[in-house]
């Protein structure tokens, strides 16, 4: 599983943050960091996807490895 | 009916969007029976006052994944398609084309409609800002450039305010109480609003009351204020708030008042009917409170959270089964300034205000018996979240006290 943020779009709502803290943070500078990898918990995962369609901006895409 | 489980999704924008994708994935076997409402895709409405209005981006970057991909073998989308009515006891819905459609579960998802106060309506030239088409309609009268009144100083206000003098145009923002975004911040941040629309060459008239609008050749040409100023304008965008979309449930049964009236599971007073969006006044147990929430955040996970618990109840899965305990949240986006708030504000006893440097923008905390029960920061989206966090836990130890 790997996060791709489109850089251009994001602009640090930090809905993703709200859901899976673990995964995204967003700065005071509203930069978004992704965790290199992400854990094989399934609750997280599945939060993790939860986030992804939940940007307002659409800003983040899934790859499914 | 057969045997088959059929799911009826009232409305067509994110809860309803949420819930159909969790639905999918659960229950792979039921007939989902999809009602949009509008005839377009779900679309993100946050985007629609700030990225679409600065011409930022266009509709494609706005419209949300299909859900699961692309046709699911049981879900019907019946796109552009609306319910008029509910026999909540006759579990059925009926369609604006007369179609009625029996259900074993509904799920009560129309969201909310602008305001708009009846001397502004039916005029050209003056828009509220809710759905895809207002904000069509509102980019293409911006592209004459004409003088712009905005009436109401609330999130639509503000921010449609902040997207208009990106291009440039004068923009008067008429707004009854003395301050801006009172409602959505709780107060706390007025003087800081203020400063912030001034200084980005915003006209405020504060404390006043639209009485009328100034026509021309049948169009806008500015409004009248009680005290008899006139404000020229030649589009007047209208943020005067929203209803939630109820009214086809009249004489249906279920109980409403300011929304779909729903327990802490997104429960109607009807068994198997549900609601959640911007149409759902439930009771949070992180405030012990019913609460009806307008936004974005609320809708995704409510949509999500109404779904799990409808299957819950339909198949006896009670892992499924869960409260929706949720410290709301939204963000404002003005003059790249990002403005967050999270909590519930209402009934505080207490606001402490931070402008000691230590944080980037200025930071409310809102107390209720020495509880953090909401907070507000610009620019500091680390510290909000951290509260937002503070919010939940504190709620948490309270019940466990």
């Amino acid at each position: 599983m790997k996060i791709i943020v489109d850089r251009q779009r994001c602009d640090g709502n930090g809905v993703c943050m709200g859901i899976a803290p673990e995964v995204f943070d967003v700065d005071d500078d509203l930069y978004l960091h992704v965790a290199e990898t992400i854990p094989e918990d399934p609750e997280l995962r599945a939060r993790v996807r939860q986030s992804i369609t939940s940007c307002p901006i659409l800003a983040l895409k899934l790859v499914e490895e | 009916m057969g045997t088959r489980q059929r799911i009826v999704v009232a409305g067509g924008s994110l809860a309803g969007h949420s819930a159909v994708t969790e639905l999918v994935g659960l229950v792979p076997e039921a007939e989902i029976v999809w009602v949009t409402g509008e005839p377009h895709k779900t679309y993100s409405k946050p985007a629609l006052s700030k990225e679409f209005m600065q011409a930022r981006n266009e509709l494609a970057e706005l419209t949300l994944p299909d859900v699961a991909g692309d046709r699911p073998r049981g879900l019907r989308i019946l796109r552009g398609r609306s319910c008029v009515s509910l026999d909540a006891s006759g579990r059925a819905v009926t369609l604006d084309d007369g179609e009625r459609i029996d259900f074993d579960q509904l799920l009560v998802a129309t969201g909310a409609a602008a305001r708009m106060p009846g001397m502004l309506r039916g005029v050209d030239g003056v828009f509220p800002l809710r759905t895809l088409d207002d904000a069509v309609a509102i980019r293409a009268r911006l592209a004459d450039r004409p003088k712009v009144a905005v009436v109401g100083g609330g999130l639509i206000g503000c921010e449609l305010a902040a997207s208009v003098r990106a291009f440039g145009l004068d923009v008067t923002i008429v707004e009854r109480l003395d301050t801006l975004l009172d409602r959505p911040f709780g107060g706390a941040l007025g003087s800081y609003f203020l400063d912030l629309h001034r200084a980005n060459g915003v006209e405020l008239v504060m404390g006043a009351m639209v009485e009328r609008v100034a026509l021309e050749e049948g169009r806008v040409a500015g409004v009248h204020l009680a005290d008899g100023t006139e404000i020229a304008a030649g589009l007047v965008l209208v943020g005067a708030g929203s209803e939630p979309c109820t009214q086809w449930l009249d004489g249906s049964g279920l109980q409403v008042g300011d929304g779909v009236l729903c327990d802490a599971h997104l429960a109607t007073s009807s068994p198997g009917i549900f609601a959640a969006g911007d149409v759902a006044r439930w009771t949070n147990p992180i405030y012990g409170l019913r609460m009806r929430v307008e936004h974005w955040t609320n809708a995704s996970a409510q949509g999500r959270a109404a779904a799990r618990n409808m299957v819950a109840l339909a198949t006896g899965r009670q892992d499924l089964r869960k409260a929706f305990a949720d410290v709301p949240y939204f963000w404002s986006d003005q003059y790249g300034q990002k403005i967050q708030m999270v909590g519930w504000h209402e009934g505080h006893d207490r606001v402490e205000l931070d402008r000691s440097g230590d944080v980037p923008g200025p930071l409310a905390r809102f107390y209720r018996n020495g509880r953090l029960i909401a907070a507000a920061g610009v620019n500091a989206p680390r510290v909000v979240m951290r509260l937002r966090r503070q919010i939940e836990d504190e709620a948490r130890a309270a019940e466990a006290a």
